[in-house]
């Protein structure tokens, strides 16, 4: 960037007449350069929009779908509850859990990591975490922070306004005492490690198999159903939720959103959040062990 | 005399199905991927129906066997869509962008037609064959009762569904003109047709009527699905049919002029 080395014709020494030094030099330089980023990404704002208002629309047809469910269930068995014995759903809650999977996933979704790893092993651009004193999934775990940071960031304004427009969903459902909204934060941390550390692990199959982009799709749209993004899993008749429940997948979509709701409380919330934790735990030792085991195989193909 | 143009586009749309379809075949292992993918998605669309109504007899007046038809008639209608459509729509985008429009202004053929059916994504075929496998048992469950008129009819309606649910994919590719894409289109069409998705009955409350409407009468998505489907599985009224053909017919005139008028402001990149 030129902007470190003001030259005569930078713009931003020839705005003021002589180069500005000293803390003022450095306001102004990132001031252009925020000024620059921001007219950067507005260059989209047409689609940005419309992409926003589209994003309402699956919405729109599940609060409505779910409606219409509820009623035939209440014409069926009288019942204003969906779900197991254990936890249930009214409509307001089924629909605010419905919103906030989309912040679990926010968390624990990452688009293109295991794309990017297996790339890197495929044309060779893996070696520079080698040559340089720098760890790989390090390097990728404080990448996507960031990114989530600033994808968030941009998100926040759409999503508020979903939310607002829901609130009334969420009467009497947001969590008043600080415990259940420190294990739902925790959750939410916890969802992030899982979610990286799996996709980081599916990304590691690349240094066996060159093709790892169709499993990864796979594994992606199997993982809508049994995370619970696409409904809660004790919707599902027994054999089913039990066996989803005591699958990692759930801990990147469902565990969160429940939390949120006060579904699960006590020494449960606990114990959840342990194995949550453990799971965590599972797959960044997977992950490293499979990098470690990975880079035997690795022979640096590309210039 | 009309006729021998319209050979020479069917003759082309069948060499680049050929010519696809050679391609798709050099690359195998990607298209049993895709396909299963497919079956996967199609796998969790039934568990999810199944496990609703478990809970329920009917939705929004659509009872087990109804509402299964509904899902095969749009898992038909969508395959469809993104076999004939989906994947070139998403490339123009990126055409406009990098200017390599420009080429295929060039062709000595229609604009339209050369970039929304160039290529021909076979992997998406099987959907089409699975949708009409679940639109043949829900009318199995249900004893339908055979009927060539309804057949015929729902065969009808289902084509201006699909010319319908076209021409909206071919206005939210044109905007691309304008809008400088960064997003994909394929996820933009995933959003906008999950307005198809389900039976119109469920905008029937209170709140939800203008919005029914809307998406009815004004921006017609909703008939997309709900048509075909209805005249097959339940009854119909008449003027319906009437206005079917009407939203189709202008929705299609309309879309062509609105990408005309998209390739007039287009602006080559490259040069």
């Amino acid at each position: 960037m030129s902007a470190s080395n003001p030259l005569p014709s930078d713009p931003l020494s020839t705005a003021s007449g002589a180069p500005a030094r000293g803390v003022m030099g450095v306001l102004t330089k990132y001031w252009m350069i925020f000024r620059a980023s921001l007219v950067e990404r507005m260059t989209y704002r047409g689609d940005f929009f419309l992409a926003t208002i589209l994003r309402f629309l699956p919405m729109l047809t599940t609060i409505l779908l779910w409606d219409a469910i509820y009623t035939g269930a209440k014409a069926k068995s009288g019942t204003t509850q969906l779900g197991s014995s254990s936890i249930s759903f009214s409509y307001n809650e089924m629909i605010a859990y419905l919103l906030m999977v989309n912040i679990s996933r926010m968390f624990s979704s990452m688009p293109g990591l295991a794309g990017g790893i297996a790339r890197e092993i495929r044309d060779g651009t893996l070696k520079k975490y080698l040559l340089q004193p720098i760890q790989m999934l390090g390097y990728l775990v404080s990448y996507r922070v960031a990114h989530k940071i600033a994808y968030i960031a941009t998100t926040a304004i759409p999503y508020a306004l979903l939310f607002f427009v829901c609130r009334h969903y969420f009467e009497g459902h947001v969590p008043t005492d600080p415990v259940t909204w420190l294990a739902f934060l925790t959750s939410l941390v916890l969802a992030f490690i899982v979610g990286f550390y799996f996709e980081a692990s599916v990304g590691m199959v690349g240094f066996w198999f060159l093709e790892v982009t169709s499993l990864l799709y796979i594994v992606m749209t199997m993982n809508f159903f049994i995370s619970g993004h696409m409904l809660p899993l004790d919707l599902l008749p027994t054999p089913w939720s039990t066996i989803l429940k005591s699958l990692p997948f759930q801990y990147m979509a469902y565990f969160p959103a429940v939390v949120f709701l006060g579904k699960i409380q006590g020494a449960e919330l606990a114990r959840e959040l342990a194995f949550q934790a453990a799971w965590a735990l599972a797959f960044i030792l997977l992950a490293h062990w499979l990098y470690r085991r990975g880079l035997r195989r690795y022979s640096a193909y590309g210039g | 005399m009309i006729l021998a143009p319209l050979k020479r586009y069917a003759r082309l749309l069948g060499s680049l199905a050929r010519y696809t379809l050679a391609r798709e075949m050099s690359f195998r292992g990607n298209f049993l991927v895709k396909v299963s993918v497919e079956v996967i998605w199609l796998g969790i669309m039934l568990a999810f129906y199944r496990t609703v109504f478990a809970k329920t007899n009917a939705i929004a007046g659509w009872n087990e066997p109804e509402y299964l038809f509904f899902v095969g008639c749009y898992f038909a209608l969508n395959g469809l869509i993104e076999t004939l459509f989906l994947e070139n729509c998403n490339d123009f985008a990126e055409m406009v962008r990098s200017g390599d429009l420009d080429f295929l202004l060039l062709k000595p053929i229609d604009e339209q037609f050369l970039i929304t059916c160039r290529k021909f994504d076979w992997a998406t075929v099987p959907n089409v064959l699975m949708g009409v496998g679940l639109m043949i048992i829900s009318l199995i469950q249900m004893h339908w009762q055979f009927d060539l008129m309804r057949l015929l009819a729902f065969c009808v309606f289902f084509v201006c569904g699909l010319i319908l649910a076209y021409s909206f994919m071919l206005v939210l590719t044109s905007l691309s003109v304008w809008l400088v894409r960064n997003q994909n289109l394929m996820e933009m069409w995933w959003l906008f047709s999950s307005l198809a998705r389900y039976p119109k009955e469920i905008f029937n409350q209170s709140w939800a009527e203008p919005l029914g409407r809307l998406f009815t009468y004004v921006i017609p998505i909703l008939l997309v699905v709900n048509v075909p489907a209805r005249v097959m599985v339940k009854s119909l009224d008449p003027w319906m049919i009437g206005f079917m053909f009407l939203a189709t017919a202008v929705a299609f005139i309309l879309s062509r002029m609105f990408f005309m008028r998209a390739l007039r402001s287009y602006r080559s990149a490259s040069s």
